[in-house]
């Protein structure tokens, strides 16, 4: 309702105002002042990298040469590869894994974090560690904590007598995988979490003093008040990690290069190795250009959830 | 929903929020507390610490030590050494590239968050004919991934002459802060009420006094967010420092670590993690004030 | 035995008190030379020439010195400023493939094996400099020519190469019952068995390692008389030969120490000289690392050939480092007379000596540096460069052969069949398919 009475309140004065005056105050106008720093960044540097390198994906240009145009052939060339499949399917399972993954953790950490005890803000900041540390650098120490011979888990493990060979981290195809996963949920959690504790403390205590004197239980409140409450932050904090976790590159590079024998490869490090390192652009181009697919499928759902999501704002306030 | 929100002094504020479990907090008892909050954050703080803990350790282990698990107890360090330290401040360009790095960081999270408040806030509140359409397309950004994307922007990067200076990647950086940054600013900016804005229309507000005077402030927390993963970022980006950056003293630390410290097929472990931590703790320091900085910011939003 | 050691110790000390006198007196000595080089080289950079080169990192820093060294030199010598930039070795390919395709960037890459193949078209005909070299210094031998000509031209100069060779513990082969280290394949094989029972596990690669994994596990194929591509760069991988390789491959996995799958190209190196690991293939920078950081190990240790299978010739790859100079430099003479300058005795003798055995020369003359026989245990890799073949194997080295082996198409059928995701037939399947790809 609010745009109505807007426009309504400024109709009588718009004659009398200059172009000038028009271009600042029209809406259309003044919203495309306001996108245009966005709008420049995003076609200048990624726009047009983006249209060439969707372009790329059907020619068969390799690495400092031109190639021509070829049609579907890159993509009917992958659509029998078992390694590009075995990359959709590591890329899923990784994907879909460490984000519920994080979501859960990261929300239960926000929740533990949002409660009050000593030393809380210097908890709080410590918890996003992880994050802070350079990727490739802490990708390193995992690999060198997961190493065949100087695990430090094998070798705890094997102190208390549990097992008796060193954990094969990155050379079982099963365990690479959990491996992997596992260090990006450690890189993943902290961001979710304090973003979303961010998101928490938005939520106005007043609601929770109505609700526990309505009686509802902890996990109502939780239920009913905070999580409707933190959906539009939901939507983005999950949106984004999900399409973090599934263009990864640096962890997997950093410690298994895909191997062992293509188990850990994720679509990202497939069209890496296929387009770069072997100098098939237009295969490689073609891989990443089949990831879209996928990315558009994350992004419209949770789009339409912060849809739905803003529909019930809207009631809630008139 | 605000104006109750004004009324509670932050006392209120303080049990309320501090209270998941029933009743009041100071009633609960300790073995309870235990359980349900700092043994889980002890478990989830531990696994979250240890590999810096493993980094910090390795950085000043001696060489001897790193590889002899039977003589030492890996968990610990006899005679700790400087030397990989040492050799990481003085025997390399480190203090530059944490510079390269600081400035890089900076100067694109400052941009890109500029870019950001403006691009959502036409979305989220100037409600603008395709104000939708805009905001799907800033998010199709992530579509192309960065490992794929560097050729062509190598290209276009050469194109406009800015190849291997800072400002290719100030420049290059945006366009993986901006959608997200703008995105979480939109979620941040319809928290607030439409009625503060609509007074101050009728006073005879601008659009750009409205943002930088009501908005804004009011989305403090949500800015400091956006900072902390844009800054974050910039901070640990890999591939385009790699590849649009080429001399040695223009490096950022992820890149100039890696390069620096890796002999052919003998990692420099001592030196590396010592880059790793060295790095971090900018950071570390930034990120301790600004946490701080986040819950007053908060009580600070709510009371206005 | 303690004789043994004895003067190993003596030669060892021997060795690096050389290097050591050559980088301190060396300095004035590299300038006069290189100023009466650059009156008399046929090479005339360009006026105020300014080149940059980038190089793969090294791997023995007394080698890095001296390059330093030579660059100073020259650039003092011949007015031309030359840039270096070091990367990782795995990281010099992007690097160069960007400034391949922008135009711009770089002048010279010093990379692995096949780089320049990758971009033939952007590559400066260096026929000129591969000719006054090789007529200088003894010809080059016969693997250089097929790293350095593309249809007839150089398009690099192949530099030095890495030897993958056989590195193992003296006091455990003995142990498992071998006065000298076997030299055919069968009896490698009963080797690394008896290694197991021992408990002194041998172990080789078998990951994404560009160096390490693709060295010995082509030695593998090869040796077997497997092969890729046959001379007409057809591909011929499905054979009863390959499967033996496949076979034989997976019999010495299982005898391995655990966790091979996984390791990259510095995953031998900490185990070797944490004495965890006694034999593995690889360059001889764990026994340099070993000389400085655990003695014992050094001493224990010696390099071997690799062993020669059912083919009957010895079939190895080792890491080529061939200098490519890109035509779109602005400053082609100075990058030719900078590739020639550092192959001359004067520069290449004090810097070859000083990486310590790890890069072997691809000119003849160099046999006779005293680097190669100061320490007898580095004698071996004097002649990788002679014995080594090139990536493509029987096939032509091109872009395609350097597409199969940056793909791991090879060292993926054995990590395949060893970790035992598919059987024989599946693995080379697989392999054959991707080869076809790439080789169509």
């Amino acid at each position: 309702m609010s745009t109505v009475e807007d426009a309504e309140g400024r109709t009588p004065r718009r004659g009398e105002l200059s172009w000038w005056g028009r271009l600042q105050s029209n809406r259309n106008w003044l919203a495309i002042w306001f996108m245009l720093p966005a709008a420049i960044f995003l076609l200048m540097f990624l726009a047009w990298p983006l249209i060439l390198g969707v372009w790329l994906s059907f020619t068969d240009t390799r690495l400092a040469r031109p190639g021509k145009f070829i049609g579907f052939e890159n993509y009917e060339w992958l659509w029998d590869d078992g390694v590009f499949w075995l990359s959709v399917f590591n890329t899923l399972l990784y994907t879909i894994v460490a984000s519920i993954i994080k979501f859960a953790v990261g929300l239960y950490l926000a929740l533990l974090l949002n409660r009050h005890m000593p030393f809380k803000a210097m908890i709080r900041s410590v918890v996003l560690i992880p994050f802070i540390v350079p990727t490739v650098l802490s990708a390193i120490a995992f690999w060198w904590i997961y190493d065949a011979q100087f695990s430090i888990i094998s070798w705890s493990l094997r102190q208390m007598g549990l097992i008796e060979q060193n954990i094969n981290f990155l050379g079982d195809g099963n365990l690479a995988r959990a491996s992997l996963i596992f260090a990006n949920i450690w890189r993943g959690v902290p961001f979710v979490a304090i973003t979303l504790l961010a998101g928490l403390q938005t939520v106005s205590p007043s609601l929770y003093e109505a609700a526990t004197l309505d009686g509802a239980s902890a996990w109502q409140r939780f239920r009913y008040v905070t999580y409707p409450l933190l959906t539009p932050i939901i939507a983005v904090v999950m949106t984004f990690s999900v399409l973090f976790t599934f263009t990864d590159f640096q962890l997997i590079w950093a410690m298994t290069r895909g191997g062992p024998a293509n188990a850990t490869h994720l679509m990202a490090t497939l069209s890496y190795s296929r387009g770069i390192l072997s100098g098939q652009l237009g295969e490689g181009a073609a891989i990443a250009t089949a990831m879209i697919p996928f990315l558009l499928a994350a992004i419209m759902i949770s789009w339409f959830g912060l849809q739905r999501r803003k529909w019930q704002h809207g009631e809630n306030n008139e | 929903m605000s104006d109750t929100a004004v009324q509670k002094p932050t006392t209120t504020t303080h049990v309320l929020t501090a209270d998941t479990q029933e009743g009041m907090t100071y009633l609960e008892s300790f073995p309870r507390r235990l359980v349900t909050l700092w043994l889980p954050l002890g478990i989830i703080m531990f696994i979250l610490l240890f590999p810096f803990y493993w980094m910090a350790l390795t950085s000043v282990k001696p060489n001897s030590q790193l590889i002899d698990m039977n003589t030492y107890n890996p968990f610990w360090v006899v005679e700790p050494t400087l030397d990989h330290i040492k050799r990481l401040l003085f025997e390399t360009a480190y203090p530059r590239w944490l510079w390269n790095t600081m400035y890089v960081a900076a100067a694109s999270t400052f941009l890109s968050i500029f870019a950001s408040v403006l691009a959502a806030y036409a979305i989220a509140r100037l409600r603008f004919r395709g104000s939708q359409m805009i905001g799907a397309m800033i998010f199709m950004a992530y579509l192309i991934p960065p490992s794929i994307l560097f050729i062509p922007l190598a290209s276009v990067i050469h194109f406009y002459g800015l190849f291997d200076t800072p400002l290719a990647l100030i420049l290059v950086y945006p366009t993986i802060l901006i959608p997200f940054s703008t995105w979480l600013l939109m979620g941040y900016f319809k928290t607030i009420p439409f009625e503060l804005e609509e007074c101050a229309l009728i006073d005879g507000a601008s659009r750009w006094q409205i943002l930088t005077r009501i908005i804004v402030p009011l989305a403090v927390p949500g800015l400091i967010s956006a900072f902390i993963f844009s800054f974050t970022l910039c901070w640990n980006e890999f591939i385009y420092a790699l590849t649009l950056i080429s001399s040695v003293q223009n490096r950022t630390v992820p890149v100039a670590i890696v390069s620096e410290l890796v002999d052919g097929d003998v990692y420099r472990w001592g030196s590396l993690m010592a880059g790793a931590l060295v790095g971090s703790l900018p950071l570390v320091i930034l990120y301790a004030f600004f946490v701080e900085h986040y819950v007053s910011a908060m009580t600070g939003a709510v009371k206005e | 035995m303690d004789k043994k050691f004895e003067m190993n110790r003596r030669s060892l000390l021997k060795g690096s008190a050389a290097a050591a006198t050559i980088a301190t007196v060396g300095a004035d000595q590299l300038l006069n030379y290189a100023t009466a080089w650059a009156q008399a080289s046929p090479f005339k950079p360009e006026n105020g020439a300014k080149i940059s080169v980038l190089r793969w990192r090294r791997f023995v820093e007394a080698e890095d010195k001296a390059f330093m060294a030579m660059v100073d030199a020259f650039q003092k010598a011949t007015g031309v400023s030359v840039t270096v930039t070091n990367e990782s070795f795995e990281d010099v390919q992007p690097k160069a493939s960007v400034a391949a395709n922008t135009g711009s960037g770089l002048d010279m890459v010093w990379g692995l094996y096949s780089l320049p193949h990758l971009f033939p078209e952007k590559c400066l005909d260096m026929s000129d400099v591969a000719d006054y070299l090789g007529k200088k210094y003894g010809g080059w031998t016969q693997s250089a020519e097929l790293y350095g000509k593309s249809k007839g031209k150089w398009i690099c100069l192949p530099v030095a190469t890495t030897g993958g060779l056989m590195n193992y513990r003296i006091s455990a082969m003995n142990k498992a019952g071998f006065k000298e280290f076997p030299k055919d394949t069968g009896g490698f094989l009963d080797l690394v068995k008896a290694l197991k029972k021992n408990n002194t596990p041998a172990g080789f690669a078998l990951g994404h390692a560009s160096g390490d994994a693709n060295t010995w596990l082509h030695w593998a194929l090869w040796s077997h008389g497997g092969n890729l591509v046959d001379k007409d760069d057809k591909v011929v991988i499905n054979s009863p030969e390959t499967a033996k390789a496949l076979q034989y491959v997976k019999d010495l996995y299982d005898n391995f120490i655990p966790g091979t799958a996984s390791w990259n190209d510095s995953s031998n190196n900490k185990a070797f000289v944490a004495g965890e690991l006694y034999l593995t293939s690889n360059g001889i920078s764990i026994y340099v690392t070993a000389s400085r950081e655990n003695k014992a190990i050094a001493e224990d240790t010696d390099h071997a050939y690799m062993p020669i299978g059912p083919v009957g010739r010895p079939t190895e790859l080792h890491l080529a480092f061939p200098i490519l100079t890109f035509n779109f430099t602005k400053a082609p003479q100075a990058c030719k007379a900078f590739a020639a300058f550092m192959q001359e005795a004067e520069n290449f003798n004090p810097w070859i000596e000083a990486a310590q055995g790890y890069l072997s020369h691809f000119l003849n003359a160099y046999d006779k540096n005293p680097v190669w026989t100061a320490d007898p245990k580095r004698t071996v890799y004097r002649d990788v460069s002679k014995r080594t073949l090139t990536p493509a194997g029987l096939g032509s080295l091109g872009e395609k052969a350097a597409a199969a082996i940056a793909d791991f198409v090879v060292v993926d059928m054995f990590a395949n069949y060893c970790t035992g995701r598919e059987d024989i037939k599946g693995a080379i399947a697989i392999a054959e398919r991707q080869a076809r790809r790439i080789y169509r």
